[in-house]
């Protein structure tokens, strides 16, 4: 029999408000193999955890429970502490009396007897638990990051510079992801270009980077400190060593297209470079609107191209690499424009989306930073901003804050007032949300300084009338019916996950939030982790962000990544599933159900890679002749536990 | 049709020509009408088979048997098993073929299509014939059974006479086989769950006073655990002595024995034993109602069954015995699956 050791914390009153921790104490004392029992205002605090360690010392204990908070909070506390009086740790367990009893009870008595009974379980758990040593598993010291834009450019960097190798793959052609599309940018007004191009630029030239664009990721397997990836290079069908921009082949090539770059208000050919800062600098031949590789079908490229680097041989390649975490910053796009058709966007040529106008106050953009209507280039004296477009909109949309808009409109009423002095922003907002340094004053400038005209309501209806846009609205604050003639309209449109976000997060194991953004494992303690272990988050594919907070959680993802790269080895629970080889028949039903690939069949018996086995307990539950089990959590002792927990 | 004479041919064929060890069937009693099972080594022992609507049993269950003799002998005649299989039977093989409990070359399938009827229920008929002794029930080319009493030949409709699980059939023909005799004829069922809607629309209290007053009859005999071909686990969660005792397993380990289930057949237990045993069914039965049949207090066990594979239907789309090689029930899950009922 065990000499276990009972401890109560009070939490304050968090649990003594609710429960009857005296009683509990004593109740305890009696339950068999315990042959300590105590309860203090705070066990977690420092002369807390020394009680428990001279109660193990004074009575020689060789488990411990602690009836506390929930393990996710406490049980490596206490843990520590045990293993500090010379107890394997794994003889400690925690009974969580706060969580699930004292905080969602009201009735002392009751809550006092679920108490007893919640201790009373995991002391019949403690008695037949194993002491266990940590798996202890080697690291591969490098980082992968997935997603060229500022946060992942940004993580990549600060990973690199602390002297870890980086893959960084990116999708599209170049890095830079939206911001590189981004005139200037809030509260500073500072070119989005100027600041973003020399990280770019560093990124190209830094020995620990290996950029991959034009590559998607294919397959993920492995588990934190041992990631292996397989990595899709698409053929470009330009060789970059040979490349010497000269230009010539986009003159000749017969193909337009719509410019992703610039949202389609200018066209690019099929061999092409994304935009003149590109990293890397060179062409790509986009297979989809190229009429055909073979010199029979056009070949005009590859016929002008002199130093030949224009290869239709080329074929797509798998890159495989092994790396120790991983840091997912795949960004975001704008709610589809099919989905807001009540606004006329994709209908009417002179109503824009957010990007869009970016582009067109952009001097890199398709008007060299002019603003000029789509539809007939001419200079728009009334423009009408339309916030909350698909934001806040739980029927019909998408029900969270896109939480940028309102600063990014402010800036657009400013930008264009600098480039047209006599024209006049209107602003249709619900309500203004400028939290952040600057934020507050440089909405005010908007309207102070550059006469930005705000007003409080939704647009009812938008159509084309004469030239001009005619937008309905009202004004909630005067009570009024608005009516503009606009010259052109500018869409404030909700951020959404990028594409191909699930499909990346299922293959990494990363589970999603209701709107489809990657979840963080904790909302305020570890929002830059994912649930997974290893895999970290940076950016708009978490949530909405502006640049400061990407690029802030972006620096924190590295530090996490680095906080793993930076160890020899990493221990692992090793709370891990167990087979029972004589039981098992080999049905494979645990092989299947295991959510982290961690059981194989091997000789026609299940077999654990303890390194992946997270100790969730599926296989156990799922094996219909209870060949398997977790350590310290067997058949047994749930059994026994049960037992308690009636009263037994 | 189904002849009962290229049966026997191909019975012979196979064992003549070395490619079964024996052959599992179907033969006629000493005493009554139901058929028992033939265990065929020589080529002349074909002629005891036989092949019509009293052939209810399902004979899948014997491989279990068969594999466990045959872990144990030292060196095993690897040659297959030769087996007769209904529809409902040859779906009992695709589970133990996707549990890997067997290996598709352990087992020559002779598949016998059950025409556009099914088996009949021998309480039924009895009831039917008043008495009168049944010399032989055969298939007619309709939806009748031929009864051959003292008294001569007579019709009688095949639905009124089938065995329950027969009325609700999915597939009446072999869905896997190596030779197939008779037609792949199949019968449509308006409502495959119609018996089991029939339990839903109760309210919980009427539930719980059928169940409660059917399943306090049980005297935990387990016919219904040993004719249930699924039930092959070596030890199973419903006997006291709970997890195997092996080579392995160390004094302390036998101490330890955990009852999760009493063996005195009081309303608590038996329960428990039902639900645990209908659970570890769900997504397996292939509903044979072989423990229905077995059962000598008549309780209505296929409901539960029944349930779980109607559940089973309607929130995963998932149909049991059909595909060896899809994974099973609830070893698996897709995206799509429902999540409403989850609180």
């Amino acid at each position: 029999m065990k000499r276990t050791g009972v401890f109560i914390c009070h939490c304050g009153i968090n649990i003594a408000g609710t429960v009857d921790v005296k009683k509990v104490a004593k109740e305890l004392s009696n339950h068999t193999g315990v042959v300590h029992s105590e309860e203090y205002i705070y066990m977690c605090s420092d002369p807390g955890q020394n009680l428990i360690i001279e109660a193990i010392k004074e009575n020689q204990l060789d488990s411990v429970v602690v009836a506390c908070c929930s393990p996710t909070l406490h049980e490596t506390t206490f843990r520590n502490t045990v293993k500090s009086a010379g107890i394997n740790p794994f003889q400690c367990e925690i009974a969580n009396i706060r969580e699930q009893c004292s905080w969602v009870h009201k009735d002392m008595e009751k809550a006092t007897e679920k108490a007893i009974k919640l201790t009373k379980s995991a002391v019949e758990r403690v008695h037949r638990n194993e002491s266990l040593d940590p798996i202890s598993i080697p690291v591969t010291r490098r980082a992968l990051v997935v997603g060229g834009g500022i946060a992942g450019i940004q993580s990549a960097l600060d990973l690199a510079n602390s002297g870890y190798e980086v893959i960084l793959v990116e999708r599209s052609p170049s890095i830079g992801g939206h911001m590189i599309q981004l005139s200037e940018t809030f509260p500073t007004l500072d070119c989005s270009q100027c600041i973003l191009t020399p990280k770019m630029v560093e990124v190209s030239k830094h020995p620990k980077i290996k950029l991959l664009t034009y590559s998607e990721i294919q397959d993920i397997s492995g588990y934190v400190g041992n990631f292996k990836v397989k990595i899709l290079k698409k053929p470009t069908y330009v060789d970059p060593d040979k490349c010497t921009l000269c230009d010539e082949c986009t003159k000749v090539c017969p193909v337009v297209v719509p410019n992703e770059f610039d949202l389609g208000l200018t066209g690019r050919r099929a061999v092409y470079m994304p935009f003149p800062q590109a990293i890397p600098a060179t062409y790509t031949l986009d297979i989809k609107s190229c009429p055909g590789l073979l010199p029979i079908a056009c070949g005009k490229c590859a016929d002008v191209c002199e130093p030949e680097a224009i290869d239709y041989d080329m074929k797509p390649e798998i890159v495989e690499e092994e790396v120790g975490a991983i840091i997912v910053a795949t960004g975001f796009d704008l709610y589809d424009k099919e989905l807001m058709a009540e606004y006329g966007h994709g209908k009417y040529a002179d109503v824009l989306d957010g990007l869009q106008f970016e582009r067109l106050c952009s001097a890199s953009g398709p008007t060299t930073g002019k603003i000029l209507r789509p539809s007939d280039h001419k200079e728009p004296k009334e423009v009408v901003f339309i916030q909350c477009v698909g934001s806040r909109d739980p029927e019909l949309h998408c029900a969270y804050c896109s939480k940028i808009c309102c600063m990014y409109t402010a800036k657009h009423a400013m930008l264009y007032k600098h480039h047209v002095p006599d024209g006049q922003a209107y602003i249709f907002y619900i309500d203004i949300r400028s939290g952040g340094k600057g934020y507050e004053e440089f909405v005010q400038r908007a309207v102070e300084e550059d006469g930005a005209l705000y007003l409080r309501g939704k647009v009812s209806k938008i159509f084309e009338d004469k030239g001009k846009i005619k937008v309905w609205g009202v004004d909630t604050l005067s009570g009024k019916d608005i009516e503009i003639d606009a010259d052109m309209v500018v869409l404030a449109t909700a951020m959404r996950p990028s594409e191909g976000a699930e499909e990346l997060a299922k293959k990494l194991k990363i589970a999603l939030d209701k709107d489809g953004f990657l979840s963080e494992a904790h909302p305020k303690l570890r929002p830059v982790e994912s649930v997974t272990p290893g895999m970290f988050l940076a950016g708009a594919a978490q949530a909405p962000k502006d640049i400061p907070e990407a690029v802030a959680q972006a620096s924190g993802a590295a530090a996490k990544a680095i906080a793993i790269l930076s160890q020899e080895r990493l221990f692992h629970a090793p709370t891990v599933a167990k087979v029972n080889v004589n039981l098992c028949t080999g049905c494979g039903m645990c092989v299947h159900v295991c959510p982290y690939d961690s059981l194989s069949l091997k000789d026609g018996k299940a077999e654990v890679n303890e390194v992946l086995c997270e100790g969730c307990g599926t296989c156990s539950a799922t094996c219909l002749r209870a060949a398997i089990e977790v350590k310290n959590l067997t058949p047994l002792q749930v059994n026994e536990m049960i037992g308690a927990s009636l009263g037994g | 049709m189904v002849s009962l004479e290229d049966l026997k041919k191909e019975a012979k064929q196979i064992l003549k020509e070395n490619k079964v060890k024996y052959i599992i069937g179907y033969k006629k009693s000493t005493n009554g009408l139901m058929p028992v099972p033939a265990f065929i080594k020589e080529p002349e022992e074909v002629e005891k088979l036989v092949w019509d609507p009293t052939c209810v049993f399902n004979l899948t269950r014997y491989l279990v048997d068969e594999k466990r003799r045959k872990t144990k002998e030292k060196e095993p005649d690897e040659r297959p098993v030769g087996l007769v299989v209904k529809g409902c039977d040859s779906r009992a093989i695709n589970i133990l073929l996707q549990e890997k409990f067997i290996n598709r070359e352990d087992v020559y399938l002779l598949g016998v299509s059950c025409e556009n009827t099914g088996v009949l229920d021998e309480k039924k008929l009895t009831k039917k014939i008043k008495g009168e002794k049944v010399k032989k029930v055969e298939f007619d080319e309709k939806d009748n059974f031929i009864i051959t009493t003292q008294e001569g030949k007579t019709k009688i409709p095949a639905k009124e006479i089938l065995a329950n699980r027969c009325l609700e059939c999915k597939a009446n023909f072999p869905v896997i086989y190596d030779v197939l005799l008779g037609e792949k004829a199949k019968r449509s069922i308006d409502n495959p769950f119609e018996s089991i809607e029939k339990i839903e629309s109760l309210s919980t209290e009427e539930r719980w006073t059928f169940w409660k007053k059917q399943l306090d009859k049980c005297i935990r005999c387990y016919a219904c655990r040993s004719v249930c071909p699924m039930c092959y686990c070596d030890e199973c969660v419903a006997d006291t002595i709970s997890f195997a005792v092996t080579a392995d397993t160390t004094a302390e380990e036998k101490a330890q024995k955990i009852k999760w289930v009493e063996k005195s057949p009081v309303s608590s237990e038996n329960f428990i034993y039902h639900m645990v045993r209908a659970i570890h069914l769900a997504g397996r039965c292939i509903d044979c109602g072989e423990c229905e049949r077995a059962c000598p207090l008549d309780i209505p066990l296929r409901f539960l069954n029944r349930k779980l594979e109607k559940e089973a239907k309607e929130l995963f789309g998932f149909e049991a015995g059909f595909d060896p090689d899809q994974p099973s029930l609830i070893s698996c899950f897709k995206d799509e699956d429902p999540e409403d009922f989850i609180r």
